[in-house]
């Protein structure tokens, strides 16, 4: 597998061929497909199960995939239990069970890897001091963050220097922010947190008195982890970006996409709004009967992605809700698709008879 | 009596009044709670909310007082029932409402705290047809209020209540359990059930083609209606008698046509389906094959009835079946959760005689197939006019 992933990686992030990049992608897909169908004991169950054929090569919109829940309900392995070397568990979900994802040390270094690339080409290749929204990691309950820590370490990589707006009592820390905003007077930065976390610290809690030197406008915020928690308070991008605009100068703001199911699937939104897969991942938009649906249509999201190969989450269908998006004007990071995110389908809150 | 929750209903009520089973000012505000219901414009959208109104009927309820009740015995209700409701079927609470009523009681009702419109319409009639002055003592009767996650509510009630209704999950009926009651508290646990469908393939492919297609009319009430959600709608189809393959291929592709007419589920449940499946194939090793006919009715064929094995409620149209040539085979998936049988092709005295001969651990419920969700007296196994009452016994 090591030599399987000296060839991915050594492509460039994204690319200006997308019938090229299908033909290898697709071919990779198909190798990842069987490689997981004889490591995977439960996989090879699943893929039985729709009749799939590991000799033979599938076109990439059939290629099978695994609904994202089964995460929850099952240890899917593609390698020896010693050869564990991180577990991440999805949070927040609404049925209680956490998804587990199995990673040996490769599949580790290449996520880091992958991001790092991805992150590289859109912003370049320049460490910057990072704020990050949240308290610092040892602060955070490991058991409830465990997915959260993993994307703040995986992005404070992007960092030459980090500081923690919150305390270890979810409280401002002026003290650090002051100090921090002082030193970056002159500098670009980043500024990186969880999409309701910079919701709530930075447009509404934030109090612009307490701040001496306004330095934000130099920042470039990213933020993903979905819009659930602050769907309530009817918070979409359009008012979000507005707010930090208004209120912090902030003009410079990436969302970014990316399921723990499915290392190697990140996805940064471009200065058009769309989100691009990169040279490592794919996406496919389908309806309710799985049928693959063409441009303005919502759907359901398959993601694709090369990177998994230590368990096999490398064809998911997730319970997002997205679109593809035809622009020819949009020329961002490199040619092919583009898509948008629609929040994530609505679970049934019908739930057998329990409710106390 | 007040509670620190939302009321819908009797936030007034003294909920003290007992009286005997179908009282006349109780079957006189059911009457006048039904045309209330019925006067709704929307109740029109809501098949669910037509069937309650209909419950409701006088006429209905005199059937059910000449059935269930001996007049010439003196009973009276427990007291004061505490009802905690489910939320898989929104008009669930009406019925256990509806229950407490005819058995005399006065009763307190934990709505489930999902929005349901049919909670709110019923809430609503019930508020209007308990402001006629001729329904006082009614009125004094009836408690509808909602919470989430308030364990100190739940624990209140339960120490003043006289009977409980626990409509729910194993798991919550076990926790309700711990909460301590009166002494003489009577609980009537209405816990996780699931159901099968007994069809006869050589009565199936016989009949002509308009009464088959009532018959799968009549099963898709039974099922799709509350998204195959309701413990009665069944998820196991038994197919007996010789022409299983030429029977079932009917069913489905019949069936099949009347889903994609008229079934409308949220987008969720095409994931639900498909989940259901992946798991299946992982988990399952008695697949004899599968099809998925639409994104709402998958059909998983098994190899065979596995005793000990139950196969896992499911629901929005996902369906297992299975070939049993010998009914007896039928034994060994009865257990104490199997509540209700739908059937066809049987007759009534072939059934009667056969679950009399063989005592079932389970099974409280043989009805043909449309009455699945056809709510009665006798419910679970349980006759709930003589729990929730107690009888004089006078010599």
């Amino acid at each position: 597998m090591k030599k399987f992933f000296s060839g991915i990686i050594s492509q460039s992030s994204f690319t200006k061929d997308p019938k090229k990049k299908n033909i290898v992608f697709t071919k990779y897909i198909n190798q990842l497909t069987s490689f997981h169908y004889k490591k995977s004991r439960l996989y090879k169950k699943y893929l039985n199960g729709l009749k799939y054929n590991p000799k033979k090569k599938y076109e990439l919109s059939k290629i099978p995939f695994l609904p994202v829940r089964l995460f929850k309900e099952f240890d899917f392995l593609s390698i020896d239990e010693k050869k564990i070397y991180k577990i991440l568990y999805s949070s927040g979900t609404s049925s209680g069970n956490l998804s587990k994802i199995y990673l040996d040390k490769l599949n580790a270094l290449n996520q880091i890897k992958i991001l790092q690339k991805i992150f590289n080409t859109i912003n370049g290749s320049k460490r910057l001091p990072m704020l990050i929204i949240d308290k610092q990691i040892l602060h955070l309950d490991r058991n409830k963050f465990n997915a959260s820590i993993a994307a703040i370490r995986g992005f404070s990589i992007f960092a030459n220097h980090v500081t923690y707006l919150l305390d270890e009592n979810d409280e401002i820390n002026y003290n650090q922010l002051n100090i921090f905003l002082k030193k970056n007077k002159k500098n670009n930065f980043l500024i990186f947190g969880f999409t309701h976390n910079v919701y709530l610290n930075l447009i509404e809690r934030l109090d612009l008195n307490k701040i001496r030197y306004n330095s934000f406008s130099n920042a470039l915020l990213i933020h993903g982890g979905g819009w659930k928690k602050i769907e309530k308070k009817k918070i979409i991008k359009k008012k979000f970006n507005d707010f930090l605009n208004n209120k912090l100068k902030i003009k410079n703001i990436k969302n970014y996409y990316g399921l723990v199911e499915q290392i190697g699937s990140i996805f940064f939104e471009c200065k058009c709004g769309y989100f691009i897969p990169s040279n490592y991942s794919e996406i496919i938009i389908r309806d309710q009967n799985f049928k693959e649906v063409g441009y303005g249509k919502k759907g359901i999201v398959q993601l694709l992605s090369l990177l998994p190969t230590s368990y096999p989450g490398h064809s998911i269908l997730t319970e997002d809700i997205g679109e593809m998006i035809y622009d020819p004007k949009c020329d961002c990071y490199g040619h092919g698709k583009r898509f948008l995110i629609h929040g994530r389908l609505k679970s049934a809150e019908l739930r057998g008879c329990a409710n106390i | 009596m007040s509670i620190d929750a939302k009321y819908l209903v009797g936030r007034k009520a003294k909920l003290s009044t007992f009286v005997e089973p179908f009282n006349p000012g109780v079957v006189e505000f059911l009457k006048d709670f039904s045309k209330e219901l019925d006067n709704q414009k929307k109740t029109k959208n809501y098949p669910d909310l037509k069937a309650l109104s209909f419950f409701c009927r006088e006429k209905n309820i005199l059937i059910f007082r000449k059935k269930y009740h001996n007049q010439d015995t003196i009973r009276y209700g427990l007291g004061l029932l505490f009802h905690i409701t489910p939320s898989n079927i929104p008009t669930n609470f009406a019925y256990s409402l509806i229950f407490g009523l005819l058995t005399g009681n006065s009763n307190i009702i934990k709505v489930p705290s999902m929005d349901f419109d049919e909670i709110k319409i019923i809430c609503k009639c019930l508020n209007v047809t308990l402001k006629l002055k001729k329904h006082t003592e009614v009125k004094n009767m009836i408690a509808v209020i909602k919470y989430s996650n308030r364990h100190e509510i739940t624990k209140k009630l339960s120490l003043i209540c006289d009977g409980r209704l626990i409509w729910g999950g194993d798991q919550t009926v076990k926790k309700i359990k711990e909460f301590e009651t009166k002494p003489k508290n009577i609980d009537v646990p209405l816990s996780d059930r699931y159901s099968v469908t007994l069809l006869n393939s050589e009565k199936f492919i016989n009949l002509p083609e308009y009464k088959k297609n009532i018959l799968i009319q009549n099963f898709y009430n039974d099922t799709y209606v509350a998204d195959q959600n309701a413990c009665s709608s069944p998820h196991l189809i038994l197919w007996h008698g010789k022409f299983f393959v030429k029977a079932r291929t009917k069913f489905w592709s019949a069936l099949n046509e009347l889903v994609k007419k008229k079934y409308n589920p949220p987008a969720i449940s095409s994931v639900d389906n498909f989940s259901r499946l992946a798991s299946n194939f992982i988990t399952n090793k008695n697949i004899k094959s599968y099809q998925i006919l639409n994104k709402s009715l998958y059909v998983v064929t098994l190899k065979k009835i596995e005793s000990g094995k139950i196969i896992e409620k499911s629901k929005w149209g996902f369906f297992y079946e299975c070939d049993i040539l010998d009914l007896k085979r039928i034994e060994h998936i009865v257990e104490r959760k199997l509540q209700t049988i739908t059937y066809f092709g049987f007759s009534k005295n072939y059934l009667f005689n056969f679950f009399k001969k063989h005592n079932f651990h389970g099974i409280d419920r043989i009805v043909p197939i449309g009455q699945a969700l056809s709510i009665n007296l006798i419910w679970d196994g349980y006759d709930l006019i003589k729990m929730l009452s107690r009888e004089i016994d006078i010599r």
